[in-house]
């Protein structure tokens, strides 16, 4: 099968707080990844060791069968080839929204016309129109800046794509505008996207599998459609929303 | 009672491990900047940005400084030096008091407060919201992009600032001595041009870039490394414009040591 991207038994703590446990799992290429799991497990943890930003205790990561380490990722010129909305969007606040779409653009192309298009071309695909264009980050309201943050991310075309719950804060409607693109840039563009999200609405919409974290260790994975009849007490605790069952609401626990 | 005995070794030897820490992690950022410096790219714009905002915005605050540093300079001179008639050396004491020191000190120490405060609260939102995060994700060295400009826009400030608060200074001395403490104004500037040598305003431009850099870079620094959310960005703030403070203070000891004992 090709994979993009395999992870072997990558394990991160901060201090004595074990938060990525021996985690392993693969992403294939040209698909849409969905990972739920409760709070605090370690799913933005897990995109940070992947795109390098953090440095995981120990374990192996590989992106186009290549290993990925400090080195590698700048060799392969590797933020390139990818984009990453954050979980609170981390919009350049002394950017206005145009220049913070085009950000990773401009050092190839310096046309501003070309800038301007590109902006407004992402825009749309977001579910904004371009009055927005020269506004400031802190002149949005917080779903828009979400959605400006998931214009940034796709601006380069990427081939692979990161999500940190892209629809949280939004509204049902703007939520499905989202969940369509994410579809369509998989379809169109060929990418390939991991989503984290909590929303099971979405996850569904969205994903070809689904992997279910806890306690910093995939437990589940399987087909999107699978989700209802995984028999797994964690999973369906998890789809129910149910505070009863196996996960304890105590994260001490 | 024995675990008492350990409390102040212990307390010693933590900060001292503390300390060598941070000595360590500011040579590593050290280094990391030294590498970004001479590699592209180099952010023009950020550059030419941060020229206007540390340069040209903090000409007021050092402008009114010097203009009363220098007044009060003359005015103390003359009260301690009428005590054995020497009150002519005013000129001569507000001239090269204010070139070799008070210029470039009160200068750093003003841009401390001021700079390093802003750099390093304004990196370390950018820290704890990830914006950092997000420049490495979109393919930009955050060093490069961050601390060089405000770095380099420090060191070419600081210079030109103290050269304007050099003069601002002087006249400030020019002012009180002329007007309230009675010299008469062709001397008093004879005195002052008289006495000052090339040797006096250079050696103060070289303390400023010093300055320049410590302000910047250690507003840099501790924003950079900032931690723990809102609480943090303020802690770090504080440790900038602490540090740089000491810094400069320590350093501007140095260099003059240097430059005039020979
Ligand atoms: N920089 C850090 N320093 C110390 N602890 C951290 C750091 N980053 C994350 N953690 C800890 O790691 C754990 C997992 O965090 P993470 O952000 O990955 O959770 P998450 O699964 O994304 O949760 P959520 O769904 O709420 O976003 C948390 O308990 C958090 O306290
Ligand atoms: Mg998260």
């Amino acid at each position: 099968m090709d994979h993009i991207l395999k992870i072997n038994e990558l394990s991160k703590s901060f201090g004595d707080k074990s938060v990525l446990d021996n985690l392993s799992i693969n992403i294939e290429r040209n698909k849409s990844q969905v990972i739920i799991g409760g709070s605090g497990t370690g799913k933005s943890v897990l995109l940070k060791c992947i795109l390098g930003l953090i440095e995981p205790d120990s374990g192996e990561i590989f992106f186009n069968q290549q290993i990925l380490n400090k080195k590698k990722r700048a060799d392969i010129d590797f933020h390139s080839k990818i984009g990453m909305l954050f979980q609170g969007a981390a919009l350049f606040d002394s950017l206005n929204v145009q220049e913070n779409i085009t950000f990773g653009i401009k050092k190839l192309e310096s046309n501003l016309g070309d800038l301007t298009e590109i902006a407004v071309d992402k825009l749309k695909k977001v579910g904004l129109n371009s009055s927005v264009l020269y506004f400031y980050p802190s002149e949005l309201s917080g779903g828009m800046q979400k959605r400006v943050a998931l214009a940034r991310a796709i601006a380069r075309n990427p081939e692979l794509l990161f999500f940190d719950e892209p629809t949280t804060g939004l509204d049902p409607i703007m939520a499905d505008v989202i969940n369509n693109l994410i579809n369509e840039v998989i379809e169109e563009v060929g990418a390939t996207a991991i989503t984290i999200t909590h929303d099971m609405e979405s996850a569904k919409k969205i994903a070809d599998k689904i992997s279910m974290l806890y306690k910093g260790a995939v437990i589940w994975t399987g087909d999107a459609m699978d989700i209802n009849s995984s028999n797994n007490p964690y999973v369906d605790q998890f789809i129910k929303g149910s505070s009863d069952g196996p996960i304890k609401i105590n994260p001490n626990d | 009672m024995y675990k008492y005995i350990y409390i102040i070794p212990e307390a010693i030897g933590k900060s001292v491990l503390r300390m060598c820490a941070s000595i360590g992690s500011i040579a590593i950022f050290f280094y990391d900047f030294v590498i970004c410096l001479f590699t592209p790219p180099i952010y023009i714009k950020s550059l030419l940005i941060q020229l206007v905002r540390i340069g040209y915005n903090s000409l007021p605050v050092i402008g009114l400084t010097a203009f009363f540093t220098g007044g009060v300079l003359a005015l103390q001179i003359y009260v301690g030096g009428s005590r054995f008639n020497a009150e002519n050396i005013v000129a001569s004491i507000v001239a090269l008091g204010i070139t070799r020191e008070l210029g470039p000190v009160i200068a750093g120490l003003m841009l401390a407060g001021r700079v390093s405060a802003s750099i390093s609260a304004e990196i370390a939102t950018m820290r704890v919201t990830e914006q950092i995060d997000a420049l490495i994700t979109l393919s930009t060295n955050p060093m490069k992009y961050l601390v060089v400009p405000r770095v380099l826009a420090a060191v070419i400030s600081l210079p030109i600032l103290v050269i304007i608060a050099d003069i601002i200074g002087i006249m400030g001395g020019f002012v009180v001595g002329t007007k309230t403490l009675g010299f008469i104004e062709q001397s008093y500037i004879k005195n002052t041009l008289d006495i000052i040598e090339l040797r006096d305003v250079l050696s103060g431009l070289v303390k400023a870039a010093v300055f320049g850099f410590i302000v910047a870079f250690m507003g840099c620094y501790h924003g950079y490394n900032s931690t723990g959310g809102a609480q943090g960005v303020g802690r770090s703030t504080t440790l900038a414009v602490v540090s740089a403070s000491i810094l400069i203070l320590a350093s501007n000891y140095i260099l003059t040591s240097l430059v005039f004992t020979n």
